[in-house]
C-alpha cells in the first residue's frame, strides 16, 4: 500500500521542535553558564578595583582601562603574542602540511606508523611538555646543550630560557612540536576526501608532484587550510600563558611576557584581578580583529568538487 | 511500529545521556572534603553552621561550639598540626573541630573568604596565599590589644617567648609568626674543607673566596633566575641593612614603599657590590632562566659553591643529597670586616579571621599551640624552626637549622624584624634586579625604577 504524502499531523511539528530542543537546551545553558557568563563578568570586572580575596569592589569606571594604556609591559606582551602567532603558523602549517601529503600522496608503506608518532607530542600533556623541554634546554645538565658540545671544543653552555635574545625563539620548538600532529591529522582529512581520479587525471596529464600539490590538493583542501590557521592564531593568543608559565615564567624581565600570562600574574599573583580582567577584554578584541582580518587575507572562493 | 517504538527508544537513550553529562555538576556538593569548590555556593552546605559559644558572667568564656582552622599542607607536612588539633580536642571536648586542610586550599577556601563565610583560625602559607594582602582586603582580626596580654597554657606570656613579634602593619597586630626561618649563603662545608676554602665572615672574605673558587673551575654562585626573589632575600637585603648602618629600619621603610626607601646611599652601595659580583663574573650564567631545584641541583652537584636560600632547603632536597654532602649556612655576607651578620627572616603566619564564629575558640587554639613542646614537636617533626625561643640541642631538628639557630641566639647576628613587600613590589623588585644581573640596567635605573614603583603604590 503506498502511504500517502505525509501531511504534519497536529502535533508533529511542536514534537520536532521539543525534540531538537531537549538536545540543543542542556548544551546551550551550559555553554550560557560557562563561556558566555564569565565573559560578560569580566567585562562587568574590568570597570571595577578588586583584588580578588576580598569582600568589596569599588567601581572605577575606565581606569583600568587608561592604565592599560600607560602600561610598559603590553606592547611587549603583545609584540611577543604575535610572534609566536606568526612564526607557529608558519611552522606548523608547513610541517603538518608536508608530513599530511607525505603520508597521503607519496604512497609510503609505514604510513600507518608514522602518523601515530607525528600525532603523539599532541596526546601528551602541555605540563609534561613544558617541564621536558626545560630540562633539554638546562645549561649545564641539558641535552641540547650536550648534543652541540659534541661539535665543538669547549662545551656549550648557551643558556636557551634565560637570554633574552633566545628566550623566544626557545618557546617555539616545543609549542609547534606539540602542534603539529593535530592539524596534520586535519589535512590528512580533506586531502583523502579528493576524489583520487582528480590525482589521475593530473598524472596523465604529466603533472608531477609538486604540481599535483600546488596546483590541485592546495586549492581543494583551502577552506581546511584556513580554517587551521585561524584556530592556531585563536589558540596562541590565549593559551601560550601555559607554556610561559612552565618555562620562563615571563622572565628575564618581561622579555617573555605574553597577555595571557599578563593576565594571570595581575590577576593572581599580584593580586589585581579586576585589571586581569581588563587584559581578558583587551586579548578578546585582539582576537576578534586579528581573526576577521585573516578572514578576509585568506578568502578564496571555495571549489566545488 | 516497530521502528517508532525504536526510533523513540534511542530518541530517550540519547536523552539520558545528556541529562547524566548534567548530573555530574550537582553531584558536587556532597564531597567537599577532596573537590575544590567550583561553584562557591556549595561551601557553606558543608561547613558547619556557628553557634555561638556560651560565655560565663565572670569572663572565663566555655570553649564550645564549632571551631574551624584552615591549614596548608606543604614541605612541613600535617603530622604536628593532626597531634595539636587531636590534643586541643581532648582538651576541650565539647568542641566541635572542622580542618580545612591540604595542598590547594588556599584556592579552595577562597570563595568562602570573598563571601564572608571564612574559617576562625588560617595558617597563612603556601601558593595563593599573602598575609599582607589579606590584612589590605580587611579580612583579619585585629588582635593588638589581645596578644599584649595573652598567655598560653602554660602560663607564660605568648610574646615573651616568640623569636620574631606580631608583625607591625602601621602599629597593629593582624597576625602571630608561626614558622620561623631565615635566609642566607648556603655551602657545602665538605667541599670548603677539601679545598681549603675559607667560609667567609664579610664582604672582603666573600670576595676572596669567590676569586679561588673561580680559579679552581667552580662558579662560585648560583641562583634561581625565574625567582628573583631568592637572590633579594638571600643576598640584596642583608647588604642594604648592613650598608644602612646596621639599621634594619630601611626594610620597614621600603615595605611602607616610602619615598625614598630605595633610592639612597644603602641601596646605591649595595647594588654596586652585586654589580662588582657581576662583572668579576662570580655569577654562573645559568642562572638566569632556571629554576629553583635546577639551582639546588647543580649547587648539590658542586658545579657551583654557594647559593641564596632558605632554611627550608635541606629538607626539599632531602632525597638527592649526594653522601659526604653537609650543608653549611651563614646569614648575610655582604657586611664590612668586623661588621655584623644581618638575618633576614621569613615567617608563615597564623591569624584569625575577622569574621570568624567562633573567635573564643580560635583565641584559646593559639595560645594552645604557642608553648615549648609544640616548639620542641615542630623541630622534630618538620626539620624547621617554630617562631618559639626553645632549646633545640636535644631535639632531632637537623644540624643546618641547629646551625641558624645559634646564629639568632649569638651577639654577633641582628635578626631583622619580619616584612613582606606587597606583590606589585616584589613583583617590580624581581625584574629590577633581573634586568641589573643582565647587564640592562645601571643600578641608576634600578633604583629609578623601584622608586616609581613605590610611588604608584602609596
Amino acid at each position: 500500500m503506498i502511504k500517502p504524502d505525509k501531511k504534519p499531523k497536529g502535533g508533529y511539528a511542536a514534537r520536532r521542535k521539543l525534540f531538537i530542543a531537549s538536545f540543543l537546551l542542556p548544551t546551550f545553558i551550559l555553554f550560557c553558564i560557562f563561556t558566555i557568563y564569565p565573559l560578560l563578568r569580566g567585562l562587568y570586572l574590568s570597570f571595577f578595583d578588586w583584588s580578588g580575596g576580598s569582600e568589596t569592589m569599588n567601581f572605577i569606571g575606565v581606569d583600568n582601562y587608561k592604565e592599560l594604556i600607560n602600561d610598559e609591559i603590553i606592547p611587549k606582551a603583545i609584540k611577543n603574542d604575535y610572534f609566536l602567532v606568526f612564526w607557529k603558523v608558519i611552522l606548523i602549517m608547513l610541517f603538518a602540511t608536508f608530513f599530511a601529503v607525505s603520508l597521503t600522496r607519496l604512497k609510503l608503506r609505514e604510513h600507518a606508523f608514522y602518523r601515530v608518532v607525528f600525532f603523539f607530542p599532541n596526546i601528551i600533556s602541555v605540563a609534561v611538555i613544558g617541564v621536558l623541554w626545560s630540562f633539554i634546554y638546562n645549561p649545564h645538565l641539558g641535552f641540547l646543550n650536550a648534543f652541540l658540545s659534541l661539535f665543538t671544543n669547549k662545551p656549550v653552555e648557551t643558556n636557551w630560557l634565560g637570554d633574552a635574545s633566545l628566550a623566544m625563539w626557545s618557546l617555539l620548538p616545543p609549542s609547534v612540536w606539540a602542534g603539529i600532529g593535530f592539524y596534520m591529522l586535519l589535512i590528512i582529512a580533506s586531502i583523502l576526501s579528493i576524489p583520487s581520479s582528480i590525482y589521475e587525471a593530473a598524472s596523465i596529464d604529466g603533472a608531477g608532484q609538486w604540481k599535483q600539490f600546488t596546483k590541485v590538493t592546495l586549492p581543494l583542501i583551502w577552506e581546511q587550510f584556513k580554517t587551521s590557521v585561524i584556530h592556531i592564531v585563536i589558540t596562541t593568543l590565549n593559551g601560550s600563558f601555559i607554556i610561559v608559565k612552565l618555562m620562563t615564567d615571563g622572565g628575564p624581565d618581561n622579555q617573555t611576557q605574553v597577555l595571557g600570562y599578563y593576565l594571570y600574574q595581575m590577576g593572581f599573583k599580584q593580586y589585581h584581578l579586576s585589571y586581569g580582567a581588563t587584559i581578558g577584554v583587551l586579548i578578546l578584541v585582539l582576537s576578534i580583529i586579528t581573526t576577521l582580518i585573516l578572514q578576509r587575507l585568506l578568502r578564496r572562493d571555495p571549489i566545488e568538487m | 511500529m516497530n521502528k517508532k517504538l525504536m526510533k523513540k527508544a534511542t530518541g530517550g537513550m540519547a536523552l539520558l545521556l545528556v541529562a547524566m553529562s548534567l548530573a555530574a555538576c550537582g553531584k558536587g556538593s556532597t564531597e567537599t572534603a577532596e573537590q575544590p569548590g567550583t561553584q562557591p555556593k556549595q561551601e557553606p552546605q558543608s561547613q558547619t553552621e556557628g553557634e555561638k559559644p556560651k560565655e560565663e558572667a565572670n569572663g572565663e568564656a566555655k570553649i564550645s561550639g564549632d571551631f574551624e582552622i584552615q591549614y596548608f599542607v606543604g614541605g612541613y607536612g600535617d603530622a604536628w598540626w593532626k597531634e595539636m588539633l587531636g590534643e586541643f580536642q581532648k582538651k576541650y571536648p565539647d568542641l566541635k573541630i572542622k580542618e580545612s586542610a591540604g595542598s590547594q586550599i588556599n584556592d579552595q577556601m577562597k570563595p568562602r573568604w570573598i563571601q564572608g563565610n571564612p574559617p576562625d583560625v588560617v595558617y597563612i602559607d603556601g601558593a595563593g596565599s599573602n598575609e599582607t594582602q589579606m590584612v589590605k582586603d580587611d579580612q583579619l582580626m585585629d588582635i593588638t590589644d589581645w596578644v599584649k596580654d595573652a598567655s598560653n597554657v602554660d602560663g607564660e606570656k605568648l610574646t615573651d617567648n616568640l623569636i620574631a613579634p606580631p608583625q607591625d602593619y602601621g602599629g597593629k597586630n593582624y597576625t602571630i609568626p608561626l614558622v620561623f626561618g631565615s635566609w642566607g649563603t648556603f655551602y657545602d662545608e665538605a667541599l670548603f674543607q677539601e679545598k681549603g676554602w675559607e667560609v667567609p665572615k664579610d664582604w672582603d672574605g666573600f670576595m676572596a673566596v669567590s676569586e679561588q673558587i673561580k680559579t679552581a673551575g667552580i662558579h662560585p654562585y648560583i641562583h634561581t633566575g625565574k625567582y628573583p626573589y631568592y637572590i633579594v632575600g638571600g643576598l640584596l637585603n642583608s647588604g642594604f641593612v648592613s650598608e644602612n648602618g646596621d639599621n634594619p629600619q630601611i626594610l620597614k621603610d621600603q615595605e611602607a614603599a616610602k619615598e625614598g626607601s630605595f633610592k639612597n646611599d644603602a641601596v646605591a652601595n649595595t647594588l654596586n657590590k652585586l654589580v662588582d659580583m657581576r662583572d668579576k663574573g662570580y655569577f654562573d650564567n645559568a642562572s638566569f632562566g632556571i629554576s629553583h631545584t635546577d639551582s639546588q641541583m647543580l649547587f648539590l652537584q658542586h658545579k657551583d659553591a654557594m647559593i641564596p636560600n632558605g632554611l627550608w632547603l635541606e629538607n626539599e632536597m632531602k632525597k638527592d643529597v649526594p653522601s659526604g654532602f653537609k650543608f653549611g649556612f651563614i646569614p648575610s655576607v655582604m657586611q664590612k670586616p668586623g661588621g655584623k651578620f644581618v638575618a633576614i627572616p621569613y615567617t608563615s603566619n597564623i591569624a584569625i579571621a575577622k569574621k570568624a564564629k567562633n573567635p573564643e575558640a580560635a583565641k584559646a587554639f593559639v595560645e594552645f599551640i604557642f608553648t615549648k613542646q609544640a616548639a620542641v614537636r615542630w623541630a622534630e617533626l618538620t626539620g624547621a624552626l617554630m617562631n618559639v625561643k626553645a632549646d633545640l640541642e636535644s631535639s632531632s631538628a637537623s644540624d643546618v637549622v641547629k646551625t641558624a639557630m645559634k646564629y639568632f641566639n649569638g651577639p654577633d647576628t641582628i635578626v631583622a624584624p619580619v616584612f613582606k613587600l606587597n606583590a606589585d613590589l616584589e613583583q617590580a623588585e624581581n625584574d629590577a634586579t633581573i634586568a641589573l644581573l643582565q647587564m640592562k640596567i645601571t643600578p641608576e635605573e634600578w633604583m629609578d625604577r623601584m622608586e616609581k614603583a613605590a610611588a604608584k603604590s602609596r
